[in-house]
């Protein structure tokens, strides 16, 4: 946990696609097109046969759609370009170790004087890969052991097992991935898991133990996901001394749920990107397809980056999000909002603001954040082209609140109260990216507009996680 | 509970006076409580009453998970939350209140040990009839106990309910036994708890909240209920508790999912 606002139980992470290359930070050069080439340029070429070597139980249809614009390519440069392309995209599907692109001259009789042949020499991944490893943190060691099945009936399939055996906690998941063939992007995905997570800022424990199903598909420039969960989830206390709220809380429920989220990306990296934005709206529709949670809820993200001079980044974000009962029943606290701690607003506790009782933070209905952030490389830039491009300065200021609506009201006093009582706090700190998944954040944050009941972190504080306000 | 959070419980209780609006917690009364949540229940009730501390009866349909010990009935005490009934003697006594003061050491003893062996007997006998008689269990535990929950979280925690209840007989050797032993045992240990009843303890309230609830709880069979009404004595006893601590009808009222006819018999 630690990462994600709303609190959802996440399956071991499992989502979907592994991507072999992560050409998020690499600027790709332009292909020069330099008078000195043009004697290559000029040279009109025939790829008359594209081999692909090392096949073993692939499907021969699942590559051809990969390979097909080799045999577009006009001259020289095109075939190298093209097949480079190739390349990526057989790399991206998830079931090569290695691809090499060789390109000759085509032999044989029916050879043309300009023609060329590509070969692809692949070496499949094995049919079974396994790994294992520990993990401590929340009080808690863990061991994970995880098993992949790529490439399961030959067109990309995969079958994802994880099990984590913890000190406290066991849980498992069960994933299978199956893109169409052509359209990697478009994929289907089945998930089986069991997950169990303590929240000590609302002295609760939550098993879930849920079956979804995906649909994901580009349309335009967005990446749109089409989602139906079921999940049984059971609720406790985490400790003897829990306030009777969260006590009353307990207990099983059912939620079945529809949701539809939508991506829009366009940074340059998902950590510490330089350009670009996000757009990010998700919504969940619980209730109608049976269980006994019934609600609405959406949410959205939005997130813009601009760069100044010297390197340095400006970078504004804005959360919102708004759960809307549905029927008679209050919603359920597993289903609300929270909002507080290193990866929100920064310099209060984790999670730990807005509506509570005898200490166990419940959550909200609705809530806002907003950040502003410059971003600069250490100062001097020590190790600059290297480990020290790691690294990054950051002054921010975060600002939001997490509040329960009385629907009654209209929106003009949902609004008012949205307004009132704002929580914010200004700082700075160093920003550690940690591959391009996660960053760590070690910050010295000046909480202001404190609530009472609200849990600060005044001063240093440390954060991690991969997603960020 | 442990002993270091017992002592804790009734260092903190024996700090404030019983308050107003103590609560007592139990499943859905009219869909969901079964036969032996519905005895502890209405011991605890008894018990409380015997000591004259008034409490509320809510319903919930998640008691047995809110409960900090898993089972019910428990209380909700100013802000202490402390379940079923031996712990809550234990809680009312560090608030001064106590019904077994007037005894000396070997009748606490006796006493002690009799709700033990209610508590082994008479208990497990219900749950016996409950999760391991297949008619019991098909045709109302299981319906009954997962009422609030929709498909197809209702079969999973049924099963899952009965399945824990069944290990538990089997651990203790009762899996194999058949509902006429199980019946036997219970009605020949009631008449030799009988003959303690001459003051009202935690043991009273205890024997009366099994015998009251067996005695108007309609099951498929009405072998145990018959077996329990030849011993005049302990019908005797059951009207007498009834009319000193339940005189206002609230009885009739909490327990409607018993079969009125059964009263006036008594």
């Amino acid at each position: 946990m630690g990462t994600v606002h709303a609190r959802s139980l996440d399956p071991l992470p499992m989502h979907g696609p592994e991507l072999g290359v992560h050409a998020d930070d690499i600027d790709t050069p332009e292909i020069e097109q330099d008078s000195k080439q043009e004697v290559l340029e000029n040279k009109d070429v025939v790829v008359q046969r594209v081999h692909i070597d090392g096949l073993g139980r692939t499907k021969e249809d699942l590559l051809t759609y990969e390979i097909a614009d080799v045999f577009q390519a006009k001259n020289l440069i095109d075939v190298m370009k093209k097949s480079h392309e190739a390349r990526q995209k057989l790399l991206r599907l998830g079931i090569f170790r290695k691809v090499e692109v060789v390109i000759d001259t085509s032999q044989g009789v029916d050879a043309l004087p300009n023609g060329l042949d590509v070969t692809f020499e692949v070496t499949e991944l094995r049919r079974m890969t396994g790994s294992y490893n520990t993990m401590v943190g929340n009080n808690e060691g863990s061991m994970v052991l995880g098993l992949k099945l790529p490439n399961l009936l030959g067109r990309a399939e995969k079958l994802t097992f994880q099990f984590s055996y913890g000190t406290k906690e066991t849980s498992y998941g069960l994933s299978f991935f199956k893109p169409q063939p052509g359209h990697f992007e478009r994929n289907v995905s089945v998930n089986l898991y069991k997950v169990t997570g303590q929240f000590p800022w609302s002295s609760l424990r939550e098993t879930d133990r849920g079956i979804s199903t995906e649909l994901t598909f580009p349309l335009w420039k967005t990446n749109q996901t089409l989602k139906w969960e079921g999940v049984w989830r059971e609720l406790g206390c985490l400790a003897r001394t829990a306030s009777f709220a969260v006590r009353e809380e307990s207990g099983h429920s059912l939620k079945s749920s529809l949701s539809h989220a939508m991506v829009i990306d366009t940074r340059n990296s998902s950590i510490l990107p330089r350009k670009g934005g996000l757009l990010k709206i998700h919504q969940e529709l619980a209730g109608y397809t049976g269980g006994d949670a019934s609600f609405l809820k959406e949410d959205f993200e939005l997130q813009l980056n601009r760069t100044l001079f010297w390197d340095s980044v400006l970078s504004a974000s804005l959360w919102g999000g708004l759960l809307l009962p549905i029927g008679d029943k209050p919603t359920c606290i597993a289903d609300r909002f929270y909002l507080g701690g290193p990866t929100s607003i920064r310099g209060f506790s984790m999670y730990s603001m807005g509506p509570q009782s005898e200490g166990d933070y419940l959550g909200g209905e609705a809530y806002w954040a907003g950040g502003l952030h410059v971003y600069t490389p250490l100062p001097f830039r020590p190790g600059r082209g290297g480990f020290g491009d790691l690294f990054r300065t950051h002054f921010f200021l975060n600002a939001g609140n997490l509040c329960n609506l009385n629907y009654g009201e209209g929106p003009q006093a949902h609004l008012k109260k949205l307004a009132e009582c704002i929580r914010w706090s200004y700082g700075v700190g160093i920003v550690l990216r940690l591959g391009n998944i996660a960053r760590l954040e070690l910050n010295y944050c000046i909480p202001m507009g404190v609530q009472s009941g609200d849990r600060i972190c005044d001063g240093v504080q440390f954060g991690a996680g991969i997603r960020f306000l | 509970m442990s002993l270091a959070a017992e002592a804790f419980v009734s260092q903190m209780a024996a700090a404030e006076p019983w308050p107003e609006n103590a609560t007592l917690y139990q499943p859905l009364k009219e869909d969901q409580i079964l036969l032996s949540d519905c005895a502890s229940s209405l011991a605890v009730q008894t018990y409380l009453r015997m000591c004259g501390l008034p409490v509320q009866v809510a319903c919930r349909a998640n008691a047995e998970y809110m409960s900090p010990s898993g089972k019910v009935p428990f209380v909700h005490v100013g802000n202490q939350v402390v379940s079923e009934l031996g712990p809550i003697v234990q809680f009312t006594k560090a608030k001064g209140h106590s019904l077994s003061d007037g005894l000396d050491d070997v009748q606490r003893a006796e006493m002690k040990a009799y709700m033990e062996l209610v508590n082994n007997m008479l208990l497990t006998a219900e749950l016996y009839i409950q999760w391991c008689d297949d008619a019991t269990a098909s045709e109302i535990s299981r319906p009954r106990y997962s009422s609030p929950y929709s498909w197809p979280l209702n079969h999973i925690l049924a099963y899952q309910k009965q399945w824990e209840v069944r290990r538990k007989m089997n651990a203790i050797g009762w899996g194999g036994k058949t509902l006429e032993q199980v019946c036997r045992i219970r009605s020949a240990f009631a008449t030799s708890s009988a003959q303690f009843f001459f003051q009202p303890t935690e043991l009273d309230a205890l024997v009366f909240g099994h015998l009251f609830t067996i005695l108007t709880t309609r099951l498929t069979s009405t072998e145990l209920a018959e077996r329990i009404k030849s011993y005049s004595n302990l019908l005797s006893f059951c009207r007498r508790i009834e009319q000193s601590y339940f005189e206002d009808k609230i009885l009739s009222v909490s327990l409607s999912l018993f079969i009125p006819s059964l009263i006036p018999s008594l």
